[in-house]
């Protein structure tokens, strides 16, 4: 079991976060904040052109523009692919035979200041020769044009199988079946801080790199990589961070081309995106269309389900086998199914890149829980039950043969069934007024072989304070405060004793990065168990002076004091010591204060996403549910939501006021803007609405009131027995929108988001199939 | 994104600003707020050499009534005018619009009501960047010969989503235009040309002094379609402006319709407006008619070009104009 106690000072309770104040006043220093001495602007050249052979890049005019300090091309990168999986390396940092998309980098500039890099990117002259481009994904597929890259027939980059078998044989022994399409168009992040990156070449001819990321050493690698340096040349600084949602996952082309400026010109150069290239050049989620087929027994519960999945990648691979996965694998870990055959492909467009985000599927999400209620209509069961039917319990497996050990799942329909008071309303709301529910479940961690760890170094200095290092970045979930919070905790002194030095590569170790739910679960882990071993070395010395054994010890408020003695609290004098003076007695009789410690999940190394898609994916996953209640206006089919209740399984939640912020943000995302008003529209390849204005984001004066519960199984595993938090929730949001909008109107939906022009013509449909019926009966009279 | 170079000058007197435009003429844009002219200008959408900022120009900043008329200086801003009794008790419709503009704490403090009625019209083919309208040809508002919204069209079909601007035209409004040594007073209606390149009819060197709204005994009510309760355009929007007999008892005297956002100007729709003439106050039957006639007569003029699909902007059409008129009817019944 877990060392769960409920007695914690520091953990568990809340605390405003370590970074707010330097946020909300401003003082925070992003990168498109940094000011280096020399630092010269630089600029992207894309392409205007979804699908175009490069034929000739004249840079001379460019070159000859004064202020001009260099300009890259393909020609420099020697032809090196990227790609997350050596499986999947199609992605030249700078394309140099043809391009893929409108976006893709062609070139690059630096210059003394902004409108002179400007310039020169009109003066760079591309001589292109278009192909015919393809933006459907079916049509891709059957598409007899060039190919979008020659080695993936068919323009299928990904293709994930998974097959538990019985399928056919259950299907056969099902009481009632039902197979439906859903779709949903792409969507992005509208992150709050536009990319931007920064580099230069230090005087040991190290590089040295600013950029949102989700894992420093995620970007270092590939540097070290396509620059052939030493991966201790390669140091990915600590910046503030704007937000991510699964966009920061992987190295940007730009971060390659703004170090190769900086070396060319030996000077500092940074790039900084326009809200435009963060939508259209960063990542998108991936548009889909998702078929399920389930098979229930007349209790409703699923006894087998077909899912195929086509997904629209965009130009290249990305993350492209975990986006093919990851939908599915959130609903097999949600609900339990006796058989299922999952075909998910991920095809090529001359459309920008998809990569993972924070409602990873939602057509694919919302479709499955649609039919899951279209089921439950038909067998008379409501939908709560029907979840309770299927939902996942602890100690089972998942499908693809994950153990799953904390799962409270049931407790967060509980919960938010009764906060939501969706019994009472189910099926007693008046006309066009709906409830509906959304369960999900997302995993803390992925397979990461070598980078799948995190380790924690931890010193006292001489004032009785600590340096805590530890390679977990914070893009804005909190995990710096989270790291403090625990570090404290466990060596008994207060937050703001901590010194936090984390993601940066070059003075923190190796760390899976925050894009897989896995910051706390790993990174938290590393550095409590750094601080119990560094507690214990005091202990040692305390218990000298102490005169007592060091198990007898507890640290607590900066100091250290005779656990379970009465008087310890009235006369502390006596019974206990500041952790100042145990640090400096340590110091004087020749011992460092400082420990390390590291965590690495136990999965299976050998599950893969595309080869071997079995075995232990993660140590632990977070469940969670989503009621919304909402009101249609017929006439418009405008949706207004009236209250949204969330709850989610954290395993244990350490900072319950960040918990509470991420169950909101989760909701704007996942339900609100996911649902309801985002998705992106395109003309011949150019996405019309990459900016705020024209891509609905809501706004704060556009959100419901929200119910927030945590719920609690502490996780044998997790540190203080927590897991993740958030993701669960934008997940089931979505689910919990789109149900609550089908139970308004009265028709299931299956095209998300779920506009007003949708909405009004599902309505509209609704009343001429009524008028139809009645007529037919009338006539019949 | 950045701004062009420009050179700025900023004017204290309304003498000093007609003298700048007469010298500067095309190369000048008023700078009047600036939520929609800095954004168009970091589009790359138009590089003015000079901007001649009102930002000083104190005495076109009022609301007052006279000679039975509201009369707003035109760099007034949208955050006076919300706060104005006048204009809430007799221009509803105006409030009401003015309210809805971008958001609380930058349009309504920085927007301008003269800056609202002369936002450019908007199109999501032509309101990109310099990029996005590279690799294809220009279009008409862009200099070139082609039409995104519309195939084959030999027009541009840039949409006036301007909330000022439809409810001014619904209060039958009149301004002033000033220019060094004279101006002359039209109609707003007379002030939109089809055009939706140029969309206004006005000379460089003028200068919008004056909104003049007559103050009658009839009501006005506005209604507007968006996705986002704030920091978004209309995707259809209608006022209405409802005058009862003065004879006959819960009698409808005369009615005026206008549609926003469907067309290069905002719509005055005659038809509409003249089936309610003598209909009884509480003839929803009529009411629906006329909303209908209203979609009918204005889906011609729309396309996809503002974001939701074009079937969906038509069919609201109705409902915004219904529902103006029953809140129209509802304050005249008061």
């Amino acid at each position: 079991m877990s060392d769960y106690t409920s007695d914690y000072t520091i953990v568990g309770k809340r605390m405003p976060r370590v970074d707010s104040r330097a946020k909300v006043m401003g003082k925070a220093k992003f990168t498109a904040d940094l000011k280096l001495p020399g630092m010269l602007v630089g600029k992207i050249k894309r392409s205007p052109y979804a699908h175009a052979r490069i034929l000739n890049i004249d840079t001379s005019k460019a070159e000859a523009l004064p202020g001009v300090k260099a300009i890259v091309t393909g020609k420099e990168t020697k032809g090196v692919k990227w790609g997350v999986f050596a499986y999947t390396r199609d992605q030249q940092f700078i394309q140099i035979e043809k391009v893929r998309y409108i976006g893709d980098e062609v070139a690059g500039v630096a210059a003394v200041d902004e409108d002179t890099a400007l310039k020169a990117l009109d003066l760079i002259e591309v001589t292109y020769e278009e192909l015919p481009p393809v933006f459907d994904p079916m049509e891709a597929m059957v598409s007899e044009t060039e190919l979008i890259h020659e080695d993936f027939p068919n323009n299928i980059n990904v293709h994930v199988n998974i097959d538990t078998g019985n399928v056919d044989e259950n299907f056969e022994k099902a009481y009632y079946i039902r197979e439906d399409t859903y779709v949903a168009p792409e969507e992005s992040y509208f992150q709050a801080e536009p990319y931007a990156v920064a580099a230069r070449f230090d005087h040991e001819d190290c590089l040295e790199v600013w950029c949102p990321n989700g894992g420093p050493h995620m970007k270092s690698k590939p540097l070290s990589n396509a620059f052939k340096l030493p991966l201790h040349k390669v140091k990915v600084k600590k910046i503030a961070i704007g937000g991510a949602f699964g966009g920061r996952s992987e190295i940007c082309p730009v971060d390659y081309i703004c170090a190769l400026l900086a070396k060319k010109t030996k000077r500092p150069v940074r790039i900084q995106f326009t809200r435009e290239e963060n939508t259209i050049a960063t990542r998108q989620g991936h548009a889909m269309i998702t078929t399920h087929k389930t098979g229930v027994d007349k209790d409703g519960r699923v006894l087998a389900r077909e899912t195929t999945c086509y997904m629209d990648g965009g130009a290249y691979s990305s993350t492209g086998p975990i986006a093919t996965s990851v939908p599915f694998l959130s609903m097999e870990q949600a609900y339990r199914m006796e058989s299922v055959r999952y075909n998910g492909y991920r095809i090529y467009t001359n459309k920008p890149i998809r990569g993972m985000i924070r409602t990873h599927g939602r057509g694919f999400a919302c479709g499955l829980d649609t039919q899951l209620d279209m089921i439950a209509d038909h067998l008379g069961i409501d939908p709560v039950e029907m979840r309770l039917r299927n939902s996942r319990q602890p100690g089972e497996y998942t499908s693809t043969k994950s153990y799953v050990d904390s799962c409270a799942m049931d407790e967060t329909i509980h919960k938010a069934v009764e906060k939501s008071g969706f019994k009472e309303k189910w099926g007693k709301l008046p006309p066009y007024h709906g409830i509906g529910i959304g369960t999900n479940s997302v995993q803390t961690g992925f397979p990461m072989g070598i980078r799948g760890g995190s380790q924690s170094f931890i010193k006292f200095n001489e004032d009785g304070e600590a340096t805590v290092m530890s390679g977990v970045v914070d893009n804005g979930q909190g995990n710096d405060n989270m790291l403090v919070q625990i570090a404290a905790e466990e060596l008994g002194l207060l937050p703001e004793d901590i010194h936090l030095v984390s993601a940066d590569t070059e003075t923190t170790s190796s760390d899976p990065g925050s894009y897989s739910q896995v910051s706390t679960f790993v990174g938290g882990h590393a550095v409590k168990i750094a601080a119990q071993n560094c507690r214990e070395k005091l202990f040692e010395v305390a218990s000298k002076l102490l005169k007592v054994e060091p198990d007898k010890l507890a640290a607590k408020n900066r100091l250290i004091f005779v656990k379970d003695d009465p008087g310890s609290k009235r006369c502390k004098a006596s019974k206990s010591i500041p952790i100042k003076k145990v640090v400096r007695i340590s110091l004087l009789n020749f011992n460092s204060v400082n420990a390390e410690g590291g965590y690495w999940p136990k999965v299976d190394m050998k599950r893969e996403w595309v080869k071997n898609p079995y075995g232990q994916m993660c140590e632990a996953f977070s469940f969670g549910t989503t009621i919304v209640e909402v009101k249609v206006d017929p006439d418009t089919g405008q949706v207004e939501v009236l209250e949204a209740t969330a709850a989610q399984d954290v395993g244990y939640g350490i900072n319950p006021l960040v918990l509470e912020g991420q169950f909101e943000g989760a909701l704007t995302m996942g339900g609100q803007g996911g649902m309801l008003t985002e998705y992106h529209e395109w003309k011949d390849g150019r996405c019309i609405n990459p900016t705020m204005l024209d891509y609905k984001l809501p706004l704060a004066c556009d959100m419901p009131k929200i119910n927030t519960i945590i719920v609690e199984s502490i996780d044998p595993k997790g540190p203080y027995g927590a897991k993740e938090a958030g993701m669960s929730i934008a997940m089931s949001a979505a689910q919990g929108y789109s149900a609550a909008v089908s139970n308004a109107i009265g028709v299931y939906m299956d095209s998300f988001p779920l506009t007003p022009d949708k909405i009004l013509a599902a309505i509209k449909g609704k009343k001429a199939q009524a008028e139809k019926k009645t007529s037919k009966n009338n006539a019949v009279n | 994104m950045r701004l062009p170079r420009f050179d700025y000058l900023g004017p204290e007197t309304l003498d000093q600003t007609l003298d700048l435009l007469a010298t500067h003429k095309d190369d000048a844009k008023i700078l009047a707020g600036g939520t929609d002219l800095l954004v168009r200008m970091k589009k790359g959408l138009l590089k003015p050499k000079t901007l001649i900022s009102l930002k000083a120009l104190n005495e076109l900043s009022y609301i007052n009534k006279k000679d039975g008329c509201i009369k707003i200086g035109a760099r007034t801003s949208i955050a006076d005018i919300i706060a104005s009794d006048l204009i809430q008790k007799k221009a509803k419709a105006l409030f009401q619009a003015c309210e809805k503009i971008g958001a609380i704490t930058i349009q309504h403090d920085r927007g301008t009501i003269g800056g609202n009625i002369l936002q450019d019209n908007r199109c999501h083919h032509y309101n990109q960047s310099d990029f996005h309208r590279s690799g294809r040809q220009a279009c008409h508002k862009d200099g070139g010969k082609i039409c995104y919204a519309r195939e084959e069209a030999d027009r541009c079909n840039s949409t006036c989503q301007s909330d000022g601007a439809t409810a001014l035209m619904t209060l039958n409004a009149k301004i002033i235009l000033a220019r060094k040594g004279g101006e002359r007073t039209m109609d707003l209606a007379d002030f939109y040309t089809t055009d939706g390149i140029m969309p206004f009819a006005m000379e460089s060197h003028e200068l919008l002094k004056e909104i003049i709204i007559p103050i009658g005994g009839a009501q006005s009510a506005y209604k507007r379609l968006a996705y986002r309760s704030a920091i978004d355009y209309p995707i259809v929007c209608a006022g209405v402006l409802l005058k009862l007999s003065d004879t006959q008892k819960n009698e409808i005297d005369d009615v005026r319709i206008v549609v926003g956002a469907m067309g290069r100007s905002p719509l005055f729709l005659a038809q509409a407006s003249s089936s309610l003439k003598g209909k009884k106050l509480s003839d929803t039957v009529a009411f629906k008619r006329a909303a209908d006639i209203a979609m009918d007569n204005a889906s011609t003029f729309a396309v996809h070009n503002v974001g939701a699909t074009l079937e969906y902007r038509c069919a609201m059409v109705s409902q915004m104009v219904f529902q103006a008129l029953e809140q129209a009817a509802l304050a005249a019944r008061e």
